[in-house]
């Protein structure tokens, strides 16, 4: 196992870690991936330049799992990241031994949620299209956002002020002035929703994160109510739909040919394909890839993914109707607040289920931050307001 | 899932699974359709727009200009094979 | 029996535009080094996102409108997912749901008449990579600096039924799109690429035969060939039933005169389509659409029937109509001069020659037709020779920039009043070839021209013809 990947220049100051799905032009970014293994991107991601430009350091790269699909970090060529047997996600670590002061990360799956609801960190999936994507390893770009985490709020905000704003590089980057408006308190939190249905899978460690932030927020004068909102459950199987297809479609640039891992045996050019493909690719990618292919088959296209996108849009009107009375959700991110490496031997693809709690944010794009082992989910652009909401929760 | 309908995945994929992998797949593929098949006890989706992305934004289009700002050489660089500054492949039959 | 042809046609046309469709590369491929103009984006590497190049949506409905189609004016990209070593990222981004142009129709005349092709639609989408398979024997090399240049793809309706009907409707689409400047249309440069459509059924049957699609015709006589030969084996398999036909893509060797069924994998055709996320719709607003609009040039019925009206022949006309180029040019040239019959015969008998002499296309003519028109005007009072109008205009294709009253002045080419000049020089020529003086005399009037030959080139032309012949004339007779 690795934490880190590559690192330059640890004696700086204000070091960031950007994990491996995040391309840099001075260290490798494999993605968790043999087949990127030791791949020297040609130019660094948008958030890196913004962050060296702002004086920070980005320092180190901290391993994923492949193309982070995966529940923490487990799936990485590297071997599974644990301490004492207890699975842990490597940005997550590089920020608490205090390697950085923060990680950036590309939230594909929820992996860098979930690792920093296990290490009491603070990490924040922006509002989608405040962050550029450019420079970042494609995997799931419908949903998918470039995160921040760090030890406080405070840290967190300040990370994100760097990253965020307009790119011209970014086709689905959003216009400077709503990416300003993300930046500003608009509404600051007054009222918190909670789901019940989202929270019966969840532990009693779990819960009693929920109510404790639940009493803090109460104590810090911030309303708790009750909603229904058992539909939200469907996010998830709608969302391992659109992430597969796009990872399925993505990763199909990676054959042997232009660069990245080649098979040493191969007689003719399926060969080549099939067989670099097969070595390098790990067996949960595997079967997201298959999968994802399945769903965008001529039979099952408007049965699965065409319905999976109209899933999106229901997803997104039962948010909206939450937030005329709500100014954010409270969810958990994790069903437990550890994964050993067991529970990943006795179900590789947990995933795929566990992602119940990060797919909501993920298939709509609202932003989601975590902070003391639980998430809140606010509407598009409230990415300030809900940083605000957490430091004054503390 | 027939196994036949894997193997044409395997194919159209460029990917060959163990037969332990095919199995894991078949499992991971029949709770992935039967969590979705969830979906429509609680949706009716058949009236849904369907909503490809989350930002009702359009696209940020460019002006028509030749940046030329890598060369052949540094693109090349990690490419398992390559002559003449071509990329290369085993012969394709056409 | 008799039987009839149906054929559709799917039309590849590579956009004239300077960068490709996603990325900032230089969108000139043809005959550049291999993967000179190529970026991480459009070699399949990973991180960089699509950004639309707007010049290409600009070009995309510039075409629907020439072709009468109904423009969407919310349009979308999809990804279609294949493998081969010409797609670097394993997949074309193209559009699938919402294309850019739909519903057109373009009307064509042929010798049985006038008809009606419908255009299903026009998409826009990204060229791949080219493969060249003849530097070493065990290996295909590859070269992506034609991946992502854009292209359109013009589907045709199978309202086409003969070899003849097909050239007439490839000649149309080439002018309508060159006339619209948003494509060369070369199919010798691959910038127009044709696949074919085709079944065949008793006359007058309304079920359709079995569909063969046909590629690999590089010119428009290999696209005839090929509609020949595949009409005749569909008919043969029917008749005598020499083979099966089945749903099938073929390769046409224009060699051999021969279509081949291509070695498809089990999985051929099935792309998966799905919405490109990285690319959001774009959507064509008023302002935008009227801007495209506006920039329509007037088709060429239209033109011709405007320059009939100028004056011209029908003939005349059509020649000049024949490209948008010299359209522009004759219309620059008529306003400054005010004469439509003159300009035109400086089109047609000058600047057409020059072209055709030069084997240029009509559309790479580079004069300035304004400048044209001063020249011409410059010719029709008489100020210059008309050799030497001629001469200028041979200059005007080597400089765009010559300003051709100024380059007369110049270089000594205006005609010149100097009648006691003129008096000199014929009285020299006449001293010359006293020979030609006794014929004249002798009643062979054609012996004059010699003398008057003569005196033109000591003149260097710049000399009214019909005041020397009158001076020379008087001097012979006054001998």
């Amino acid at each position: 196992m690795k934490i880190i990947t590559a690192k330059i220049d640890c004696s700086a100051d204000k070091r960031i870690a950007a994990d491996d799905m995040i391309l840099t032009s001075d260290m490798p970014t494999a993605a968790g991936s043999r087949m990127l293994d030791g791949y020297m991107s040609l130019f660094s991601a948008e958030a890196v330049t913004r962050l060296a430009d702002a004086g920070y350091n980005v320092a180190m790269k901290a391993d994923v799992g492949e193309f982070s699909v995966d529940l923490i970090g487990e799936t990485s060529y590297n071997g599974t990241p644990a301490v004492n047997g207890v699975l842990v996600n490597p940005a997550c670590e590089a920020v608490k031994s205090g390697d950085a002061v923060a990680a950036i990360s590309l939230d594909v799956n929820g992996a860098i949620r979930r690792g920093a609801a296990h290490a009491g960190l603070v990490c924040i999936k922006p509002t989608y299209g405040t962050v550029s994507r450019y420079g970042t390893i494609p995997a799931a770009c419908s949903g998918e956002c470039v995160s921040v985490t760090a030890g406080s709020a405070e840290t967190v905000s300040e990370v994100l002020s760097v990253i965020a704003g307009h790119d011209d590089k970014d086709g689905t980057s959003l216009p400077a002035e709503k990416c300003e408006a993300a930046a500003k308190i608009n509404a600051p939190v007054k009222r918190i929703g909670i789901v019940k249905a989202l929270c019966e899978g969840a532990d009693e460690d779990v819960q009693a994160k929920l109510d404790g932030f639940t009493a803090k927020a109460k104590a810090a004068g911030i309303e708790v109510i009750e909603l229904d909102g058992s539909g939200l459950v469907a996010a998830r199987s709608a969302w391992n739909v659109l992430m597969s297809a796009e990872v399925c479609n993505n990763v199909s640039r990676y054959d042997g040919v232009k660069y990245g891992y080649r098979a040493e045996k191969f007689t003719n050019l399926d060969e080549l394909y099939t067989n670099s493909r097969t070595e390098a690719f790990g067996e949960v990618i595997k079967s997201v890839i298959l999968y994802g292919s399945e769903t965008l088959s001529t039979d099952n296209y408007m049965k699965v993914y065409d319905k999976s996108l109209r899933v999106r849009r229901i997803i997104c009107e039962i948010f909206e109707s939450f937030f005329e009375d709500i100014d954010a959700l409270l969810i958990p991110a994790v069903s437990k607040m550890a994964y050993t490496e067991e529970d990943v031997r006795a179900d590789k693809y947990m995933a795929f289920t566990e992602n119940i709690y990060t797919a909501p944010a993920s298939i709509t794009g609202l932003p989601a931050v975590v902070a003391g082992g639980v998430q809140l989910v606010g509407p598009a652009l409230s990415d300030a307001a809900l940083l605000d909401a957490v430091k004054r929760i503390g | 899932m027939e196994r036949d309908t894997l193997r044409r995945l395997e194919l159209l994929n460029q990917l060959k699974l163990t037969e332990q992998q095919k199995e894991d797949f078949l499992c991971f593929f029949d709770k992935r359709m039967e969590d979705f098949s969830a979906i429509d006890r609680i949706f009716d989706t058949s009236d849904v727009e369907r909503m490809v992305h989350v930002m009702p934004i359009m696209t940020v289009v460019r002006e028509d200009e030749v940046v030329k700002k890598f060369d052949r050489e540094a693109l090349q660089q990690g490419a398992p094979e390559t002559d003449e500054g071509y990329w290369c492949v085993p012969r394709v039959v056409e | 029996m008799k039987y009839e042809t149906v054929i559709g046609l799917e039309v590849h046309v590579e956009l004239a535009t300077k960068s490709k469709i996603f990325c900032s590369c230089s969108a000139h491929s043809f005959g550049t080094e291999p993967n000179m103009h190529v970026c991480p984006a459009c070699c399949g590497m990973p991180g960089m996102l699509p950004v639309v190049n707007k010049r290409v949506v600009d070009f995309g409905m510039k075409a629907g409108m020439m072709l009468n189609c109904h423009i969407n004016r919310v349009t979308t990209f999809d990804k279609k997912s294949y493998y081969y070593p010409d797609l670097p990222a394993a997949y074309q981004t193209t559009q699938w749901f919402a294309p850019v142009a739909v519903n057109g129709l373009v009307e064509i005349e042929t010798s049985k008449g006038k008809k009606n092709v419908r255009i299903k639609q026009i998409h826009m989408e990204e060229d791949a990579g080219k493969l060249v398979h003849d530097i070493r024997e065990d290996t295909t090399h590859v070269d992506f600096n034609r991946t992502s240049v854009p292209l359109i793809e013009i589907v045709s309706q199978p309202d086409l039924s003969s070899a003849e009907d097909v050239e007439v409707y490839l000649e149309r689409l080439k002018m309508l799109l060159r006339y619209a400047k948003v494509a060369e249309c070369e199919m010798s440069h691959g910038t127009m690429r044709c696949d074919v459509n085709l079944s065949v059924r008793p006359e007058g049957s309304d079920k359709l035969g079995v569909r063969t699609e046909m590629k690999n015709m590089n010119s428009i006589e290999a696209i005839k060939r090929a509609i020949e030969y595949e009409t005749a084996r569909h008919i043969d398999a029917i008749e005598n039933g020499t083979e099966v036909l089945v749903q099938e893509t073929r390769r046409w060797d224009d060699i051999k005169g021969k279509s081949y069924a291509m070695r498809s994998k089990e999985t051929a055709g099935d792309y998966r389509y799905f919405p490109d996320p990285n690319v959001m719709p774009v959507v064509i607003d008023d302002q935008w659409y009227e801007t495209v609009q506006e920039s329509l040039p007037e088709f060429p019925e239209v033109k011709k029937e405007k320059y009939v009206g100028y004056g011209l022949s029908d003939y005349d006309a059509e020649q000049i109509t024949k490209s948008i180029a010299l359209c522009e040019c004759f219309e620059a040239a008529y306003a400054v001069c005010g004469n439509a019959k003159d300009a035109a015969n400086w089109m047609i008998s000058e600047i057409m020659s020059i072209l055709n002499a030069r084997k240029m296309t009509y559309d790479m003519l580079d004069i300035n037709g304004k400048a044209l028109g001063e020249l011409i005007l410059l010719v029709s009072s008489g100020k210059v020779g008309r050799a030497n109008g001629k001469k200028i205009l041979a200059e005007m294709f080597e400089d765009s920039s010559i300003e051709p009253e100024a380059y007369a002045k110049a270089n000594g080419l205006i005609v010149s009043n100097d009648t006691s000049l003129i008096e000199q020089k014929v009285a020299e020529a006449i001293a010359a070839d006293p020979r030609a003086v006794n014929d004249y005399k002798n009643g062979k009037e054609k012996a004059i021209m010699s003398i008057f030959g003569r005196c033109m080139k000591e003149l260097k032309g710049n000399c009214d013809p019909q005041v020397l012949k009158t001076i020379l004339i008087e001097k012979i007779n006054s001998l």
